[in-house]
Parts: C-alpha cells; sequence; structure tokens
C-alpha cells in the first residue's frame, strides 16, 4: 500500500511545554507567597491586590488551569499526532488554542487580582472570561475530533479515549456552572442559589479534579509511561473497564464536598458510596501504570523520567484512596474545614499532576531537540528534592488539621469546648504553617532545576518544528465483523465513543442535581427568610470580591462542637437567597454563618468589626488576618445597587416592583445609621464607605433565624 | 469477561513478552506501544465488588432500613447526651444579692476558659483592653459605683447581663449562666495589678476598693 508522506507539528507541543514551565513558576511562587502570608500577614503588603483572599485563588488556577492545563495540552498534542499517525486537522486552531489559552490566563490572574471574582472556588473567573474558556474549550476539542476522523490508524488507543472524555465533560461541567447573569461588563450573579448553587459548584469542583487534574494525565500517563519505559501497557482488559467505571463513577461524587452541611442526606450519601466505589477505578489506572514498568524496574533507578513517573503514579494512587476515605461520614467530620484538605489536594498537585508532568518534560525535550537530557544528575537532584518537599508540606499539613479538628471538638467533663477561642488553635498550628513554607521552598526550587536544565539541553540541541512520518492511508471498514468485541469496534468509531462518553458522565449529574432542583421537599423554605437588603447586597459583593469565603466557611454543621462555637447549625432554607453560596470549605478563621447574631456565641459590636477591619491585630496580637484598610476609603458602588437588583429579581428574588429605582434611598439611610452609630464609639468613618456595606452584611448573617433560638423548634 | 477472541490473534503462536511471559494483543499497537493480554488482577476485581456491595448495604442502612441514625438525628442524639450530663451536674445556685468573687482556683480557671472564649475579642487576651474594650488590669473601670466609691462583682455582673447601651458591650444573659458570669468576673477582677502588655490607657474612674 501506497505511504503517506506527512508532519507531526512540534512546534505547538514546544509552545506549549515553555508556557507549562513558566506557569509552573508563576503558580508555585504565589503559593510560597501565601503560605508566607500564613505565618506572617505583613506579606499582605497592604494592598488590596496582594491581599490572601485575592491571591490564594490566583495560586489555585495558576497552578490548575496554567501549569497543568498547558501541561495537558504539552503531552497532549505531542501523543495525539503520533498516536493517530497524523499532523493535526487544523494549524490555526492550534494556535487560537494556545494563545486564547494564555491571554486567558493573564485575564484571570489580572481579573483576579482587581478583585473580579464569582466567588465560587476554582470557577472564580468572570463571565467575559468563562465565555472565552467555553469558545477555546470547543476550537480545542473540535480540533481533536477533527484530527481522530483524519487518523491513519485504525483504532484510537487508551490514551485517547481519555482525551476524549476530558474533552465533553469539562465543557459540560464548565457551561453548567458558568451559568449567570451580569450586572455590569465584569461582574455577574450566578443563576443558582444556595443549597443548589452549592450542588452544582461541587459536582463541578469535584469534577474539576476528575476531568482536568485526573483524566487527562491518565491520558499522559498511558502514552508517555510505556514510551519512556519502552515496556508494552501491562492489560487492555483493564483500560477498558477502568476508563469506563472511573468517567461514569466520577461524576456522582461531588457531595463529598458537602457533608454533614445543608444538602439533602439522600444527596450526601450518593456522594459517598460513590467516592468509595471509585477506589478500585482509580487504582486501575495505577496498576495498569505501575505494572507497565515489569520487566524494567532496573532501568527505574537510573532513569530519572521513570522515577518522577513512578512517584507520581503513586502519589496517584495514595489520594484515589485518600479521597474516598475523606468522603465517610466520620472521617469528613475531622478533616472537613482544617488543612488536612489542604495535604490531601497538595499529594495529588505536586505528586501526581506536577512529578508526571516534570517526567514528562525531561522525556520530551531532547526528543524534540535531537539531545539528550544536559544533566541526568540535575534531574536527580530535583526528583529528590520534590519528593523532600511533598513529606515537607503534606506532613505538617495533616498534623495540623488533626490538631486543628481535636482543639475544635474538645469538650470539658462538665460540657464546655476546652478551646472555645478559635485564635488559640490558629496560634496552636503556627507552626506547622512554618514547616509548610519550607515544603513549599524546597518544591519550588526544584522547579529551579528543572528551568536550568532544560535552558541547557536546549541550547545544546536543535529543534525539530516538524517531524516527518509515513503511513498508509487508513481504510474504510464498515460494520462490526463477526468476532471483533464491541468494544474494538467502538475504538474505530471515535463520534460514537464521544456520545458514549457524554452519557456516561451525564447520569450522575441529572440525577444528583435536577430532583434537589424540582423536588420542594428537599430545601424547606423557611417563611423568615427575607431578602438582603440592597446595603447588605453590596456588602455581600465586598465579601466576595475581598475572597472572604477563602478563609471564612458559612455553614454549621449539625455537631454540638459547633453549635456551641457558632450557633444553631444551617438550614438549607436559610440559604435561598444567596447567589452565590458562600459555605466555604476551609477554615483558616472562624465559622461566620451566625455572626450577626446579637444572642450568639459570635456576636460583635460595629465598632468591633470597623476596628478588625483596619487591623485585625489591633484587637488580637496573634491574628492573621490581612488588614483592609481600603475598606474605608472606597466607596460603594451605589451606581450598581439597581441592576444588582434587576439581576436578583430576575433571579425569583422577591423584591418589591420598581424596587431597583428606591434601593439605594434605603441602603442610604441603612448605611447612615450604622455610620452614626461607629460615629458614637468615637469612629468617624462616611457613610458611603464599603466598610459600611460590609458590617450591614456580617451584622446580618445568620439572623434570619439564629435570633432566637426558639424560632427553629 | 474476556472480550478477546482466539481467533483474531495473529496466525501462529501468540507472540509473548519475553520479560514477562505474558501475551501480547495481535494488532493493538500504537506510535510503538502495544498491549498485554492480561486478565483483570483478581484482588481488584473482588476490591471492586467489595465497594459496590458497601455501596449497596450504606444506602440500604442509612435511608431503607434505617439502622443509623441521619444528620439531624445524630445531632439530636449528641444534644440529649450533653443535657443529661447537665442534668447529672447541676450549676450551683448563685445568690446575686450576696456574690461575692469566688477565689478557688477550680473557679478562676473556669472563668478564664469564659473568658477567653467571650471576652478576649475585646478585652484582650490577658485582659489589657483594646481598640474596642477597656483595660481589666488597672484601677479605672467605667460601671463602678460612684457613690459608694468601689467597683463590686454586682456592678459588673449588671453589666454582663444588661450590657452597656451605645457601646460594643452587649448583653450576654443568653450566652452565660449565672455561675459562669460568676466565674469570669471573679477572674476578672483577679486580674488586678497584673500589668501586661500592651496596657490600653485608662478610661472612667480611678477606684481604691474593688472587688
Amino acid at each position: 500500500m501506497e505511504l503517506q508522506k506527512f508532519y507531526y507539528d512540534n512546534k505547538i507541543v514546544k509552545m506549549f511545554a515553555y508556557a507549562t514551565i513558566f506557569w509552573g513558576v508563576v503558580g508555585m511562587l504565589v503559593g510560597v507567597l501565601i503560605a508566607l502570608q500564613m505565618v506572617l500577614p505583613a506579606a499582605n503588603f497592604g494592598l488590596a491586590f496582594t491581599s490572601f483572599g485575592r491571591v490564594r485563588p490566583v495560586h489555585t488556577n495558576a497552578v490548575i488551569f496554567a501549569f497543568v492545563g498547558n501541561g495537558i495540552f504539552t503531552g497532549y498534542y505531542y501523543s495525539l499526532q503520533r498516536l493517530l499517525k497524523t499532523g493535526m486537522a487544523s494549524n490555526w486552531m492550534t494556535r487560537v488554542h494556545f494563545w486564547g489559552w494564555q491571554t486567558i490566563i493573564v485575564a484571570a490572574a489580572v481579573s483576579l487580582l482587581a478583585g473580579f471574582t464569582t466567588g465560587k472556588e476554582y470557577a472564580e473567573l468572570e463571565w467575559p472570561i468563562d465565555i472565552a474558556i467555553a469558545l477555546i474549550w470547543v476550537i480545542f476539542g473540535w480540533n481533536m475530533m477533527w484530527t481522530i476522523l483524519k487518523r491513519r490508524v485504525k483504532h484510537i488507543y487508551v490514551a485517547i479515549w481519555f482525551y476524549i472524555a476530558t474533552f465533553v465533560t469539562v465543557a459540560i461541567l464548565h457551561i453548567v456552572n458558568s451559568m449567570e447573569i451580569p450586572w455590569a461588563i465584569f461582574k455577574s450573579y450566578p443563576v443558582f442559589a444556595g443549597v443548589q448553587d452549592a450542588l452544582v459548584q461541587w459536582w463541578y469542583g469535584h469534577n474539576a479534579v476528575a476531568f482536568f487534574l485526573t483524566t487527562p494525565y491518565l491520558g499522559l500517563m498511558y502514552y508517555f509511561m510505556p514510551k519512556a519505559a519502552n515496556r508494552p501497557v501491562y492489560s487492555y482488559k483493564l483500560s477498558i473497564l477502568h476508563f469506563w467505571a472511573l468517567i461514569f463513577l466520577y461524576i456522582w461524587a461531588g457531595p463529598h464536598h458537602l457533608l454533614y452541611q445543608a444538602l439533602p442526606n439522600w444527596a450526601q450519601s450518593l456522594g459517598t458510596v460513590f467516592s468509595i466505589m471509585l477506589i478500585a477505578p482509580s487504582w486501575g489506572g495505577m496498576i495498569n501504570g505501575l505494572l507497565t514498568l515489569r520487566g524494567a524496574w532496573d532501568r527505574v533507578r537510573e532513569e530519572p523520567v521513570l522515577k518522577f513517573f513512578v512517584v507520581a503514579v503513586t502519589a496517584y494512587g495514595m489520594s484515589t484512596f485518600e479521597g474516598p476515605m475523606l468522603s465517610l461520614k466520620n472521617i469528613n467530620a475531622i478533616s472537613h474545614f482544617t488543612n488536612w484538605t489542604v495535604a490531601h489536594v497538595h499529594i495529588g498537585a505536586l505528586g501526581w499532576n506536577g512529578f508526571l508532568t516534570f517526567g514528562m518534560i525531561y522525556w520530551l525535550f531532547p526528543r524534540m531537540f535531537k539531545t539528550k537530557l544536559w544533566s541526568n544528575k540535575l534531574a536527580n537532584v530535583h526528583f529528590w528534592l520534590g519528593t523532600l518537599a511533598m513529606l515537607f508540606y503534606s506532613i505538617p499539613m495533616y498534623w495540623a488539621g488533626w490538631t486543628e479538628a481535636s482543639m475544635w471538638k474538645q469538650f470539658t467533663p462538665s460540657g464546655d469546648l476546652v478551646y472555645p477561642n478559635f485564635l488559640e488553635i490558629v496560634t496552636q498550628i503556627m507552626p506547622m504553617y512554618y514547616m509548610r513554607l519550607f515544603g513549599g521552598l524546597l518544591y519550588f526550587s526544584g522547579m529551579f532545576l528543572l528551568v536550568y536544565n532544560i535552558y541547557k539541553t536546549v541550547k545544546a540541541g536543535e529543534f525539530v518544528p516538524l517531524e516527518a512520518a509515513e503511513a498508509p492511508a487508513l481504510e474504510k471498514e464498515g460494520a462490526r465483523h463477526s468476532g471483533e468485541s464491541y468494544h474494538r469496534f467502538l475504538e474505530r468509531r471515535p463520534v460514537q465513543f464521544m456520545i458514549l462518553a457524554i452519557v456516561a458522565v451525564l447520569i450522575g449529574g441529572v440525577v444528583e442535581i435536577i430532583p434537589t432542583f424540582i423536588i420542594k421537599s428537599n430545601i424547606p423554605t423557611i417563611a423568615t427568610v427575607k431578602p438582603y437588603t440592597p446595603l447588605e447586597l453590596q456588602g455581600r459583593d465586598i465579601y466576595i470580591k475581598e475572597g472572604c469565603y477563602v478563609c471564612h466557611s458559612q455553614m454549621v454543621r449539625p455537631f454540638r462542637s459547633e453549635t456551641e462555637r457558632y450557633g444553631e447549625y444551617s438550614k438549607a432554607g436559610e440559604y435561598v437567597y444567596d447567589h452565590p453560596f458562600q459555605w466555604g470549605s476551609k477554615r483558616i478563621g472562624p465559622d461566620l454563618f451566625r455572626e450577626g447574631v446579637k444572642s450568639g456565641p459570635l456576636y460583635k459590636s460595629d465598632s468591633w468589626h470597623y476596628t478588625h477591619f483596619m487591623d485585625p491585630r489591633k484587637l488580637n496580637a496573634q491574628s492573621i488576618m490581612p488588614k483592609y484598610p481600603w475598606l474605608a476609603e472606597n466607596d460603594i458602588d451605589v451606581e450598581a445597587t439597581p441592576a444588582k437588583i434587576r439581576v436578583m429579581q430576575y433571579l425569583g428574588v422577591p423584591y418589591p416592583k420598581g424596587y431597583d429605582l428606591i434601593a439605594n434611598d434605603d441602603l442610604k439611610a441603612q448605611a447612615e445609621k450604622i455610620a452614626s452609630g461607629l460615629k458614637s464609639s468615637g469612629i468617624d468613618v462616611a457613610a458611603s464607605k464599603q466598610v459600611i456595606a460590609l458590617i450591614a452584611y456580617i451584622q446580618r448573617l445568620g439572623t434570619d433565624v439564629g435570633d432566637s433560638k426558639t424560632a427553629l423548634k | 469477561m474476556s472480550n478477546i477472541d482466539e481467533t483474531k490473534l495473529n496466525p501462529g503462536e501468540p507472540e509473548i513478552d519475553e520479560l514477562t511471559k505474558d501475551r501480547y494483543l495481535g494488532g493493538h499497537e500504537y506510535d510503538g506501544i502495544r498491549e498485554l493480554d492480561n486478565k483483570l488482577p483478581r484482588w481488584w476485581v473482588y476490591l471492586f465488588f467489595a465497594t459496590i456491595i458497601f455501596a449497596v448495604v450504606y444506602l440500604l442502612g442509612y435511608h431503607v432500613t434505617k439502622w443509623w441514625p441521619l444528620q439531624e438525628a445524630e445531632y439530636a442524639n449528641e444534644l440529649s447526651v450533653a443535657s443529661d450530663l447537665k442534668k447529672a451536674n447541676p450549676d450551683p445556685v448563685v445568690d446575686i444579692e450576696n456574690m461575692i468573687p469566688l477565689t478557688t482556683a477550680a473557679d478562676l480557671e473556669a472563668g478564664h476558659a469564659t473568658f477567653k472564649k467571650i471576652c478576649s475579642a475585646c478585652h484582650g487576651q490577658n485582659g489589657e483592653g483594646n481598640a474596642v474594650g477597656p483595660n481589666f488590669t488597672d484601677q479605672y473601670w467605667i460601671h463602678g459605683d460612684t457613690i459608694a466609691k468601689t467597683v463590686t462583682i454586682k456592678n459588673l455582673y449588671k453589666v454582663v447581663i444588661e450590657g452597656a447601651t451605645g457601646t460594643a458591650m452587649v448583653s450576654f444573659k443568653s450566652q452565660l449562666s449565672p455561675i459562669q458570669i460568676q466565674q469570669v468576673l471573679s477572674f476578672i477582677l483577679s486580674l488586678q495589678g497584673t500589668n501586661p502588655q500592651n496596657p490600653k490607657a485608662p478610661q472612667g474612674v480611678k477606684y481604691e476598693k474593688i472587688g
């Protein structure tokens, strides 16, 4: 048969690889900065742009979507072309994909630092960027499917199954979770509220882990592991079973982020059991990766690439066992809201994603530059530095998480909290925060070894932008022939494959989300719950803008240790006007849901809050909260009030008709009252300042039902 | 579970990997990557089945047979255990009219705990005061009895119960039992003359007789 000549585009691979390295350095640097801010609040620099609440989302977004994202595309473009024996179908699409993705990252970083955020974790980006992401993602996927259709290989390899699942699922997750109504050019409210918003957000958030940090990297593993080891994949059967089980089961597991919270019990239980059922499918990937090395273990000792891969896959196995364990109610009751979760995700990020990326980069550059890696020794040092870094990072964080949980929960024999002062617990774990910073610095310094090693490799080699290859055209093959297994048949039907993958991932989401929306009993209404006043709404937007949710939860769980500390536990019906929900996932500081309840254990006066926002250390020398002096300088955006009210009305919040036009009158009256109250305590601040709105919101928190203890009984 | 048809294998002997003695799958080759025809590891299959059984039992046990309590019931249990404990150890009766500061180490310790939980936010960790609340360690008091020229625990008890209008001091009536208030006030009065760091400047009137 006649051989056709074609070229592999290495240039796009190189571009994405450089972007991976660059954003890796940035993302890790920002991580080190926020770790420093935890032990040294002065590292917030007293500036809005550099305060923890805004910088932390930059760290998570940079690591997930910039570092790992570009890492995915690096390995994807290299492997896809070779697995299909064709160049990419469209060159302009690859370029638009690359530059579009980098532009999105820059826009994300700038807008997050400027305070434009939706307040939903890992989906913080505002609506114009959301639209751009959707467009670029579709271009990436379109080009992928088109390339697959143009292939010269009959069957699509398991790595490509994972790429297809990644493409379709991320598209679905992103679009559904980003449904929002703009009230300004860079600001919007999500269409979902409270419990529903929380469910959709964690369906998204969990599956961002599954389909952005896991499935594409499994695809990369299936290509680079056997390539680097020059060994066959252990079991094709295992590939099939663990692939379909993984994508089908993963999508259900989101509610495990909301255990013991105001989510209906049945949804929580689904989250738990599907997480447990994920152990085997996840480990299927680990087994297939590690057992591929059978017969090559002696080379693992010498090859830094294989070392990185082995630790990456092992970290994957550990994370995917720990994850299901953390989804058990009794363990989650301990781990949730603590640094345990932080340790858990960093085993995944530093170990699985980081190490797989490093191994892949060390493998790719010598091949694209027709040379050897400049220094195997330096890569080995990087490996050991990174491995140590993971220990220095995770052990203190596990310890901190355990310490926090036990101090939060301990009672005296007479039934009082042993550590009623939250700050005491924060102070207790400061040494662990220092050690974590050290671990982060180690990991970061390893990254510099990589940069130098790659720089030297690139200098020594000669880049091959277009790699020539040849193969015969693919012969047309029709219906399934006898003896061909169904799956083998499916592997040469990529469009059907994609449709089946969509079906597999839709089932779980539909079963969990739709009933929560349409069955009333899932969110019992509470008559006393009223919409926020215009001033409180403005204050809430400031709460979101400053990223308060990064450190403070708004979710009192039904534990006596929490109701003693914070007040009555949270009810689903209390959140019905929360667009977006602000339950949070981490308590660096205390929960704030009952902060405004006058008879509650947390209540503080307006003057306390004012002084606290200006400088928390004036009130508590050990506090690690940043200062917010600009809140007393910047004015409330009153011009936006009517638009905000109208969007809320559109979303079903029952403000009276025409209220948008008079809302500012109410806003001003309430602000004046707070300002004059502050004045009588000797604090001079104009009623038009943002801090007034934030105080109004804080003092409203939890008061709809929490004010009288009888309201709920 | 095998989806490999023997007849589909390459003609002749199936190819065997030399290092592992496993069988290759014919026709499975992608950019040089080949695949082996290994079966699913038994233990893996059992693990998968075990988790599925766990899932079924879990859902049935919580939602159908109700063997185990859901979170609301769990919380109710927790509360009833705590309230039984409280009943078994009732609060001592406090004679508000004739209240005097308590002096036992246990009472002061209990008072300290309450202080840390509630008072320290505005009066400092050591009673030194902060931008909001006054210093408890000096001789100056805002709510003393200016006629009798004394500050008694009873004067302060009233402030805790009623709050101080127009200030950050709210009523703690619903949060603290009488004995807890007596204990925390006893602790506060024990701070006299402790000279903590960063004391707040004096506020109110100087008293000689305190306690």
